[in-house]
């Protein structure tokens, strides 16, 4: 009778004991928020359950199970070993580089309050749960809510974990994740991890974490859930022929636009983490049988060697690794059409994705390369060329016609036939400024006209733009602060710059004809002259990724006929040589078959 | 350091319009003043005489694969003669590219310019020099390969639309001032051709063999001769003897003479941008082949620091003559009637010696 009256008092001290013990884990005060305790409280109360289970000596699917032993000296341990934790983290300094997950689930959790600043971060949910083993197993699944998908977690990984499970299954102690993995997860990308930076950079993706007690390991399973938007049509480099998809700011729907344009199992993605804060995610594309080795090294060694707390679009990745960041050209190619991207790779250039950004990098780059359009391969050879003709004259339009009408005006005057120079002259009678002046003025008026109507929403950028440019046009003749010639003059530039293909050297051009502009007002056409030798030196003096930018004419290099203009497809025989490419050959010498002639040799 | 590698292709394109230059300024009239009529053939004998003297010269740059003629010099006269003969060559430099800095500054104020100070357009180019000297041997002698075919078609387009004053009477008689003083002159007038030399001065930034070096000394020299030859010729039929004589800026002269109808006539201002965009290009390699040639004679790591020194030199030299008639006279004087001696007949003494001493890499010259 003693005996069994010391064996119930035991067992009673023992459960209430552990219960205390139980709630005073989930009571330990948190340096960042003191006052908040619904996570707590929802911890006790599951915890309560759990423990009147245990009193019952049941799981929670009913079945009879032993309760687990905790005894007084292990909980102190353990207090022990969060405080040390606790201590360590701080010590870190919050770099959990080399922080490593714990067997013990408390020890995590402590891990992840501090991490995460629990319970204040509200977005971040730990929900614990009791795997249905036939020894109940604590676990938790740790997530980010909104960014990852709660059907998946439901169904996918509490669902089988908590209700589906067969009667019955024992792991063995420390082949948890990998048991669960291989057989309880139907998720399709699960993997088994234990450092801390690798499972917080996937959990701030969308995955969700899976913690278990006594395992050094845990599960991450993909998750992603985020709004995202849809491929859409591209807003800057629109074509009438070729296909109408455009990348969105989804790093996975990118890398799939571009896989599913180039169906080859030689097209590698790697990653690169970047940002110290924003921890993105950097994909770089290329095709393994044709890149140049060295160019793809140099890629991955610039973007890799990046320290920087941000990088949130490709824009801000472009100005880290561009060779030279105060010329006025860009020297990579950004592009939001996945056929562009795929073209440039079959060519071998190298890709560079930012997660977050609707905007591709390519490189390297040329001057030619930027001048050429999707629209110039999808048009047959003589519209396509027709196309390049007019942009490269757009070009020269757009960087000098205003400097040649100041100079002209200003100081060769003979170059205009009489009747000419006549209306110029009466026109610019009741024009009280000179014809520098008149420029820039009417300069700066389209210039923001454009960024005004860049700027406010769509209708009224429109409205912005016929008012600015008729009405205030107009009014500045009417009033006689502007000659009508000049209008012209301003009307076709900015035209021009329009007609260039791509923004970034567009937005270059309009620069440079300020600075054009000037040397003509002061040096006429010997001005402009000196210009376009120091633009040409700048040129010729700037690289992209090694290759030089006006390369394949200077340095001359062997290349199929596409560089000002295009030859027919059938003639692009070979790569630009200047790329380096593992395969310089495209197309065999015949590539149109049905041309073969077997007398004559035939196909190579 | 970064390793430079010109291409056969931009040598050439470097030379000929280091060359080419001076066809913008007095050359078509020098010649037509020596030569009278015959002009043109004072040119032919000229560009034929620099071709021979080129491949004696070359001949001996062989035996030292790779080494800039100012190391041969030095090792084959000796340290100290070697020294003063690089010196005499750098002041040459010098003085060739002052008398072009001041002859095209001229010639803009005569023609576009005529109210803008000569120096302020001399400082113009020297800036434009500098910032191209800088940059680098690379980035002019690209700049030279890109610009090429668009100053050729230039020239090219001004001959061409000249044609309805071609008169082919204007270039009789053929022997012009006599068989003696054009002989004479075609001596002199190797001058014309003598920044070929130069690219014995550059050799060591050469990705190609001395063997494919001579053979862009050749294409070059015969390239301009060529340019010259129809400059000249034009130049003597659309302008008659003595008028041809007496212009001093004779391709700015033919480009005004250009009219083809109402809606093309004065067209001038058009083609300043050719000449002027050469003559950047002159001013520039004129820097920048004094700067390695000092560079390499004192054995300097880098020749970017003496770039101020010598524009400053350069301008200076430049503004020593009082008028522009001084500068040509000067000009035609060192620049063109003793030019040779310094240009062709110093390397090839140099040559001569290298041969009798049994100077340089025996082997390198056999294969």
């Amino acid at each position: 009778m003693k005996f069994l009256q010391k064996l119930g008092k035991n067992i009673t001290k023992l459960i209430i004991f552990n219960d205390c013990k139980k709630q005073e884990r989930f009571t330990i005060p948190d340096n960042n928020n003191s006052g908040d305790g619904n996570r707590n409280e929802k911890g006790n109360g599951k915890n309560n359950i759990r423990v009147k289970e245990a009193k019952k000596g049941k799981n929670s699917r009913g079945q009879i199970k032993r309760p687990v032993r905790v005894t007084k000296s292990s909980l102190s341990v353990r207090e022990q070993e969060l405080k040390k934790t606790e201590e360590e983290i701080k010590q870190k300094n919050f770099n959990f580089e080399e922080l490593y997950v714990n067997p013990s689930l408390d020890v995590n959790k402590r891990y992840l309050d501090i991490i995460y600043s629990l319970p204040k971060n509200k977005d971040i949910i730990i929900r614990e749960f009791y795997i249905a083993l036939e020894s109940p197993l604590k676990a938790f699944v740790l997530f980010i809510d909104g960014l990852s998908n709660a059907d998946i977690i439901n169904n996918s990984i509490l669902k089988p974990l908590m209700v589906l499970l067969d009667e019955g299954i024992k792991i063995k102690h420390g082949e948890v994740a990998e048991y669960i993995k291989e057989h309880l997860l139907p998720g399709h990308d699960v993997k088994i991890l234990n450092e801390y930076r690798q499972i917080l950079d996937l959990v701030n993706y969308g995955n969700t974490a899976i913690f278990f007690e006594g395992s050094a390991q845990c599960l991450v399973v993909e998750t992603k859930g985020w709004e995202r938007r849809s491929v859409g049509r591209p807003e800057v480099e629109q074509v009438i022929m070729g296909p109408h998809e455009a990348f969105n700011e989804t790093l996975r729907s990118n890398t799939a636009l571009i896989r599913k344009a180039l169906r080859n199992e030689q097209l590698i993605t790697e990653m690169i983490k970047m940002g110290s804060r924003n921890r993105i995610d950097v994909a770089i594309m290329y095709l393994k049988d044709l890149v140049n080795p060295q160019l793809l090294e140099e890629v991955k060694r610039r973007i890799s060697s990046i320290k920087t707390d941000y990088v949130g679009v490709s824009g801000v990745l472009e100005q880290f690794i561009e060779d030279s960041s105060v010329m006025f050209s860009p020297q990579i190619l950004t592009t939001e059409r996945p056929d562009r991207v795929v073209s440039f790779l079959v060519e071998g250039h190298v890709s560079i994705i930012v997660d977050g950004g609707p905007q591709v990098l390519i490189v390297p780059a040329t001057l030619f390369s930027l001048m050429h359009s999707a629209e110039d391969y999808y048009l047959r050879y003589p519209y396509g060329n027709f196309l390049r003709v007019l942009r490269i004259f757009a070009l020269f339009i757009a960087s000098l016609t205003p400097a040649f009408y100041v100079s002209i005006v200003t100081f060769h005057q003979e170059m205009i036939p009489t009747e000419l120079i006549l209306t110029i002259v009466a026109s610019h009678t009741t024009v009280p400024f000179p014809t520098i002046f008149e420029v820039f003025a009417m300069e700066l008026a389209f210039e923001l006209i454009r960024e005004a109507g860049v700027r406010v929403p769509g209708v009224i950028g429109n409205t912005i733009g016929i008012v600015g440019a008729l009405i205030l046009g107009q009014a500045a003749v009417q009033a006689g602060i502007v000659s009508p010639i000049l209008i012209i003059v301003i009307a076709i530039t900015g035209l021009a710059s329009f007609a260039i293909p791509n923004f970034s050297i567009s937005f270059g051009f309009r620069g440079i004809r300020f600075i054009f502009t000037i040397l003509a007002a002061l040096f006429g056409i010997l001005g402009i002259s000196g210009g376009l030798f120091v633009l040409l030196l700048s040129l010729v003096n700037m690289k992209s990724f090694g290759v030089p930018f006006l390369a394949p004419v200077s340095p001359k290099a062997k290349t199929g006929p596409d560089v000002v203009l295009r030859g027919q497809l059938w003639s692009m025989e070979e790569r630009a040589a200047y790329l380096k490419p593992l395969d310089k050959r495209r197309q065999p010498k015949i590539s149109r078959g049905w041309l073969k002639n077997p007398q004559k040799g035939g196909e190579k | 350091m970064k390793k430079i590698l010109i291409s056969p292709g931009e040598a050439a394109a470097f030379i000929i319009i280091l060359m080419g230059a001076k066809a913008f300024l007095g050359y078509p009239r020098l010649v037509t003043e020596w030569g009278f009529t015959a002009g043109w053939l004072v040119v032919l004998l000229s560009g034929l005489l620099s071709i021979i003297f080129w491949l004696l010269i070359i001949g001996v740059f062989s035996r030292f694969p790779g080494k800039p003629l100012t190391e041969i010099t030095e090792l084959t006269m000796g340290s100290f003669l070697g020294l003063g003969i690089n010196i005499i060559i750098f002041l040459y430099v010098i003085f060739v590219t002052s008398t072009i800095l001041r002859l095209f500054s001229e010639a803009s104020t005569l023609s576009v310019l005529t109210e803008t100070p000569v120096n302020i357009i001399a400082l113009l180019f020297l800036l434009a020099a500098w910032l191209a000297a800088y940059y680098g041997i690379e980035a002019i002698f690209r700049c030279a390969y890109f610009s090429f075919p668009l100053l050729s078609i230039g020239v090219i387009l001004v001959l061409v639309l000249l044609y309805p004053y071609f008169d082919l009477r204007m270039l009789l008689p053929l022997t012009g001032a006599g068989i003696g003083p054009v002989l004479m002159s075609s001596v002199w007038g190797t001058s014309a051709f003598g920044e070929a030399v130069s690219l014995a001065y550059l050799a060591r930034y050469f990705s190609f063999k001395p063997q494919i070096l001579k053979n862009v000394g050749v294409f070059s020299i015969s390239y301009i001769m060529l340019f010259f030859l129809a400059i000249v010729i034009v130049y003597q039929m659309v302008l008659p003897y003595p008028t041809s004589s007496e212009t001093l800026v004779p391709f700015y002269q033919l480009s005004r003479s250009i009219f083809l109808g109402y809606y093309f006539q004065r067209v001038e201002a058009a083609f300043v941008i050719f000449w002027t965009f050469t003559a950047f290009l002159r001013i520039s390699a004129g820097l920048l082949v004094a700067a390695i040639i000092l560079q390499d004679t004192f054995k300097l790591p880098y020749y970017r620091p003496l770039l101020p020194a010598l524009s400053l030199l350069i301008f200076t030299i430049a503004f020593t003559t009082d008028d522009l008639m001084q500068a040509v006279n000067l000009a035609t004087e060192i620049d063109m009637v003793y030019g040779w001696i310094i240009i062709f007949i110093i390397p090839l003494l140099i040559s001569l010696v290298a041969l009798i001493l049994r100077k340089g890499d025996r082997k390198a010259n056999d294969s």
